[in-house]
């Protein structure tokens, strides 16, 4: 057995040693940078250097802030409008299935240069289809470009976009996998469809939705492409920017990778710390 | 508790039909077992009647009532599921008052309901357990508890033992038994198991290709089938059926001589027109209706190929003369040492080339 598990590594080593130097590696090495002062040369070891800066840095503290209130207000909005778009998907009465299902998940594979453009496009001020739209309806105009506010409602709307389907999509699957003959059952018992949704779609859902709720909460402590080029580098004035694009201009505008790694460990930190509260929460009664 | 009539009922998916117009008349306290192979349209005639399928012809009536277009929920009537149907996140006792507790029920009466439920099928104890940690049985119970608890007209049963082991399924089966006994309610019951049937039914419907072939007494479909499907359905090892031909007729029957055996010659007597000499037919014969040589109508030499002890019966598989498998059912005392063996045919029944019985 244990020659037989030597030959296995031996074919494994391969792809181990690419993992390890690759993927392990720049992990580590990541984490050790983000205790030395990249700022000199050669690069110095000072542990306080970058975390320091961190606990006092109003940079952080506002990029900490926009990413956390995308959390919190896009994650949950766009899980409901995921759940709605799936039971929508579920529906015997729906025709076109296919279409709609395909409709919905188009927005992941569409390339993010080419969406973010014409979001540019559809929330311009003067020209925009949304603020013709808003007009339309007797409301004012909105710049979404120059007013923080505006600014964060347009990136958490682009984001919901983009992924909404395909969350959609994952909890289609996991209706789908509940039992035709439970709803039947309840059916008989005279519970409506709407008591049937909050009664038991929901409950056996929660694995599922938890999936979905780990995966936006990784996603959006990355968040980095929406506020890149849809707002122009967390504009207007830094009012969106997100935690990836301070690590992005610390690293790769301002050359500092100790300190744009210990903004990367912080996020992959709140991430993790985020999801095992969030997993706690919902986990289940013994 | 509640009649239920079945009026020409048909079920059609698109251009394919899978009942064909099933009249089917059931007393109020009446246990009716809807008994056939898979694919008879069985489960589909059970859920026509809870209403979970539409009809696509005739009428359904529960109570006297036309329930067309009646919804479930408001025929009173419970299901009980074969994959039990029971909500998983739910505790037993949650289980059996979901329904009640979300249609608004006074809480004393869900309470009452519940607890007499739990006491009938004994699974009190286990109220705050989860599905997933009872056993197959234990399942059973609490699916059929939240069926007692609708307190309905009518209970519907769609193989509710077919998921269990065989140790289990005749202890459920004695439960159900005792269950229509002690609620003395009219209940359904779909299986493709002939000895479950048998053993549970007031009344047996065969079906087959979503006709309906016989409906009748337990014992009567035994004794009496009226074609060759359910002759060779109902009863275990299923009967025997031997290629014949009508050999001579007079008014009170025909003479039938079984294929390649020119020297067994069964009389049978007919009221119906007997068919000419020369006509081919099958003779039925059940492995129980073989006897010693002769002590019947005619005697039978056969080949024994196999021979199944079964304790205090045992079960001889042989070959006629002419080829023909049969099973010959014997006391194990009486099983013989040597492979060839001439049996005596004690009883017999006569199907036409279609598999109508002649009678």
């Amino acid at each position: 057995m244990r020659n037989r598990n030597a030959t296995a590594y031996r074919f494994l080593t391969p792809y181990l040693l690419i993992f390890a130097i690759f993927w392990v590696w720049p992990i580590i090495s990541s984490f050790l940078i983000s205790f030395q002062a990249t700022r000199t040369v050669p690069w110095r070891f000072a542990p306080g250097f970058n975390w320091g800066r961190l606990i006092g840095d109003p940079a952080f503290f506002n990029a900490l802030k926009n990413t956390l209130l995308i959390l919190v207000i896009q994650v949950p909005v766009m899980i409901a409008l995921a759940m709605v778009m799936a039971v929508l998907l579920n529906s015997p009465l729906l025709k076109a299935r296919g279409l709609y299902r395909f409709a919905f998940f188009a927005p992941v594979v569409v390339g993010e240069v080419a969406y973010s453009a014409v979001f540019r496009l559809m929330f311009s001020l003067d020209f925009g289809i949304v603020n013709k739209l808003l007009n339309s309806i007797g409301l004012p105009k909105v710049d979404w470009f120059s007013n923080v506010t505006p600014a964060m409602a347009l990136i958490m709307i682009a984001v919901t976009w983009r992924w909404a389907g395909y969350n959609a999509i994952i909890l289609l699957a996991g209706m789908q996998s509940i039992p035709e003959d439970v709803y039947e059952a309840a059916t008989l018992d005279r519970v409506s469809k709407l008591k049937q949704f909050f009664h038991i779609t929901l409950p056996l859902l929660k694995p599922v939705i938890v999936f979905c709720a780990v995966l936006s909460i990784i996603g959006t402590m990355q968040l980095f492409t929406e506020p890149f080029l849809i707002t122009e580098r967390g504009g207007p004035g830094g009012g969106t920017e997100t935690l990836g694009l301070l690590l992005y201009r610390q690293g790769f505008r301002s050359l500092n990778f100790g300190y744009a790694s210990a903004v990367a460990y912080t996020m992959a930190g709140l991430a993790i710390a985020i999801t095992l509260v969030q997993l706690w929460l919902m986990r289940e009664p013994k | 508790m509640a009649t239920v009539t079945l009026i020409n009922v048909a079920k059609r998916f698109g251009a394919f039909e899978v009942v064909h117009g099933a009249d089917i008349d059931i007393a109020d306290g009446e246990f009716v077992v809807f008994v056939g192979p898979s694919g008879c349209g069985k489960s589909t005639l059970l859920r026509m009647i809870a209403g979970l399928e539409d009809i696509s012809g005739g009428e359904i009536a529960i109570g006297g009532k036309v329930v067309n277009d009646v919804e479930p929920a408001d025929r009173g009537i419970a299901m009980v599921f074969q994959s039990y149907a029971l909500y998983p996140h739910m505790s037993v006792e949650q289980n059996l008052s979901f329904g009640l507790r979300m249609t608004g029920n006074p809480k004393a009466d869900t309470d009452r309901r519940v607890k007499r439920a739990a006491e009938i099928l004994r699974i009190s104890e286990l109220m705050d357990r989860r599905p997933r940690k009872l056993s197959g049985g234990q399942r059973q119970r609490v699916a059929i508890g939240r069926a007692i608890v609708r307190e309905p007209q009518v209970f519907l049963f769609d193989e509710p033992l077919s998921n269990l082991d065989a140790e289990l399924r005749v202890q459920m089966r004695v439960e159900i038994s005792r269950l229509h006994k002690e609620l003395g309610a009219t209940m359904i019951y779909v299986t493709h198991d002939q000895t479950e049937a048998m053993t549970l039914a007031d009344r047996i419907v065969v079906l087959r290709g979503g006709h309906v072939e016989q409906i009748g007494r337990p014992l009567d479909l035994y004794e009496n089938p009226d074609n060759i499907f359910v002759a060779g359905f109902v009863g275990s090892p299923k009967m025997n059926f031997i290629k014949a031909h009508i050999v001579g007729r007079d008014a009170r029957g025909v003479v039938v001589e079984l294929a390649g055996e020119k020297k067994t010659r069964i009389r049978q007597p007919l009221t119906d027109a007997a068919p000419e000499p020369g006509r081919k037919v099958i003779v039925g014969v059940r492995p129980e209706h073989f006897g010693d040589a002769g002590e019947g109508d005619a005697d039978l030499a056969v080949a024994i190929d196999v021979v199944e002890h079964l304790g205090g019966t045992s079960f001889l598989y042989a070959r006629t003369a002419n080829g023909e498998d049969v099973v010959i059912q014997r006391d194990a005392a009486k099983v013989p040492d040597t492979p060839a063996v001439t049996v005596s045919i004690r009883k017999s029944y006569l199907f036409d080339e279609k598999g109508l019985r002649l009678r």
